[in-house]
């Protein structure tokens, strides 16, 4: 195969330096390869200094090919990541340095797009459209809130709470905020103002356990390839990353983020230990529970139905908290 | 307070126990009664999902006997109803997790404060049925108008009867049509309690509303037009000593049906 520097034939470059961790890149990858026109392509990976083991290199290249496109080859930095590649026989190539710059806006895209990608398509005809449309879902600040948390609710008896060491305060979220946010952000708000339900807990922590905030970039991460049926449980001091389901019964409990590559039906608890910053990430967030930290809150019963439809529709999600409240973020396709 | 502590079982599978259990329950906390709901089917629960309570549920009875938590803050309040609560099972361990003696203990502590503890049992005579039974005093056993169902639970009532503790051993007769009976593809009612000779607390048509309900998380006694929510909420009122005649299921067209099916009403020995 001929490769030019900044071409990839029959495929594109997808720019992932930015990428702090393999979490991070999966689902950033994750999203860009759920993409229809990806089939059948040829793939080049931008990775700049992140440090790869073979193991996780190879898992991404399964990936790739899971989605029916073809790692060409992989730009890096590492020489962890490059030894990982040449023990694997992924090419290695360097992507003009100028092609691509740090952070692409989409008006930069529009200025640099004749010289960062070419794709060309089964005909030979070049398409730029769509490439640069695959590459601005790439960048990863295009998160926009869609959906806070609101109200909270008392679902035990009256008598429980007085026994709880810590109650959570209440929470007076005006609907009107939401609105104003949505619109800020040229989103128009669902009919339905909140996905999730903060529940009265207490403070669920167990005893010793302090809020923290520690990078949960730096802790390791747990990979499974399998669907998480019900009864099922996944713990991890470190971040979780299943690439499959994670069906309503399921639980996964990890010290820092978990991501899913499919639809996260069950429990989900990022930073059990007190990690306030872990967030939860899924192609579909459709978990009966979210516990981020010492926070849980419950899904919607108006969302309360038992499973949801495939599609190649999925757009990913992204829950964190902020100011006391988990706020889900969904990423934006452009079509 | 002492409440009444009622166990729902069957020994075979799927004849209906969790779908009466949360029936019964929400029809006596509609007549203004504290109930609690006790999940023990460990592993397999369901008893969450026919109430719409899964999305609320943090603690199960698992971490109550563990001591993650205090009896209380397990007890998920119902959507609709204060009155009623469920202490929901743990998804993720199975029936070892729990003894008959740690079950024994929870339903003592909740009798005091509530008016009926219903237990829904899982299928089978083994750990979980003894759990399930330990702490009551009154059972209901389910089952549906097929000889295998029938077998199990008659090997299910053998065993009641060795309990000491359970004063009171009732029959409910789950999915129960008129149609087959009368065309003498089905057991009928009085063949029933003919085999198992206990005294019947409940006749159930079998009632498709049954499963769009179970799929909605709300249960059919809230459906005042469902003939299967009428006939458990006449459940309930017997439950609480009432005499309720049982649901005539099937209307029989001419005069003479009708004498015939008083007659055939006469020979139920209950
Ligand atoms: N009267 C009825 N009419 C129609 N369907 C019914 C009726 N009663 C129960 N069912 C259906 O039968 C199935 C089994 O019911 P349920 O789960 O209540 O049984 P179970 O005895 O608790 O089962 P298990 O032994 O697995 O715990 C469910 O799908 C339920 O919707
Ligand atoms: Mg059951």
């Amino acid at each position: 195969m001929l490769m030019e520097k900044n071409q990839v034939e029959n495929g594109f470059i997808i720019n992932l330096s930015n990428v702090k961790n393999t979490t991070q890149l999966v689902f950033e990858l994750s999203s860009i390869m759920e993409h229809p026109d990806v089939k059948g392509k040829n793939v080049c990976l931008k990775l700049g200094s992140l440090d790869l083991k073979q193991s996780q290199l190879l898992s991404i290249k399964a990936l790739i090919e899971s989605m029916s496109a073809t790692l060409a080859f992989i730009d890096t930095i590492s020489e962890q990541t490059e030894a990982s590649a040449s023990s694997l026989g992924i090419m290695i190539s360097k992507v003009d340095e100028n092609a691509i710059t740090e952070g692409i806006t989409p008006e930069a895209h529009e200025e640099i797009k004749d010289e960062m990608v070419e794709v060309k398509t089964e005909t030979g005809e070049i398409n730029n459209k769509q490439a640069v449309e695959i590459m601005a879902d790439i960048k990863l600040p295009d998160f926009s809130p869609i959906e806070t948390t609101e109200g909270i609710e008392d679902i035990y008896d009256e008598t429980s709470t007085q026994e709880l060491s810590e109650i959570i305060p209440s929470d007076n979220f005006e609907s009107a905020d939401f609105t104003s946010l949505a619109e800020h952000e040229g989103l128009i708000p669902k009919e339905d103002s909140s996905k999730y339900i903060l529940l009265d807990t207490g403070n669920v922590l167990p005893e010793g356990i302090e809020e923290n905030s520690e990078d949960t970039s730096s802790m390791p991460t747990l990979y499974l390839s399998q669907t998480l049926r019900s009864g099922q449980t996944v713990s991890y001091e470190g971040n979780i990353l299943i690439i499959g389901d994670a069906h309503p019964g399921s639980e996964i409990v990890a010290g820092g983020d978990i991501t899913v590559w499919g639809i996260l039906g069950g429990i989900a608890h990022a930073g059990c230990n007190g990690n306030i910053t872990s967030k939860v990430r899924a192609l579909k967030l459709n978990a009966i529970q979210l516990r981020i930290a010492g926070l849980y809150a419950r899904r919607n019963d108006t969302l309360n139905v038992p499973y949801v439809q495939k599609s190649n529709e999925f757009s990913p999600e992204e829950a964190q908290i902020e100011d006391g409240k988990i706020v889900i973020y969904k990423k934006l396709r452009r079509d | 307070m002492t409440g009444r502590v009622i166990v729902i079982t069957s020994g075979k599978g799927g004849v209906g126990k969790t779908t009466t259990s949360a029936n019964i329950g929400t029809a006596l906390a509609k007549s203004g009664y504290k109930v609690v709901l006790i999940d023990t089917d460990l592993g397999l629960r369901n008893l969450d999902l026919l109430l719409g309570l899964e999305n609320r549920i943090v603690y199960t009875i698992v971490d109550v006997i563990e001591e993650r938590c205090k009896l209380k803050q397990a007890l998920v309040k119902d959507k609709k109803n204060p009155n009623l609560s469920l202490l929901a099972a743990a998804q993720t361990r199975d029936k070892t997790a729990v003894n008959a003696e740690q079950l024994k203990e929870i339903c003592e502590t909740l009798k005091e404060e509530n008016d009926f503890v219903l237990v829904d049992c899982p299928a089978g005579i083994e750990q979980g049925f003894q759990n399930a039974v330990a702490g009551a005093s009154e059972a209901i056993v389910v089952t549906t108008p097929e000889m295998s169902a029938i077998r199990d639970a008659d090997r299910i009532i053998g065993l009641l009867a060795t309990k000491e503790e359970i004063t009171s051993t009732k029959l409910l007769l789950n999915r129960v049509r008129p149609s087959l009976i009368k065309s003498n593809e089905m057991m009928s009612v009085d063949d029933v309690v003919g085999i198992l000779e206990i005294p019947l607390v409940g006749i159930i048509p079998e009632d498709t509303g049954i499963i769009t309900s179970t799929n909605k998380g709300e249960p059919i006694v809230n459906d005042e037009n469902a003939l299967a929510g009428k006939a458990y909420r006449n459940v309930a009122q017997r439950i609480l000593g009432e005499e309720v005649p049982f649901l005539d299921l099937d209307e029989p067209k001419g005069f003479m049906a009708k004498i015939k099916n008083a007659i055939a009403k006469l020979k139920v020995k209950v």
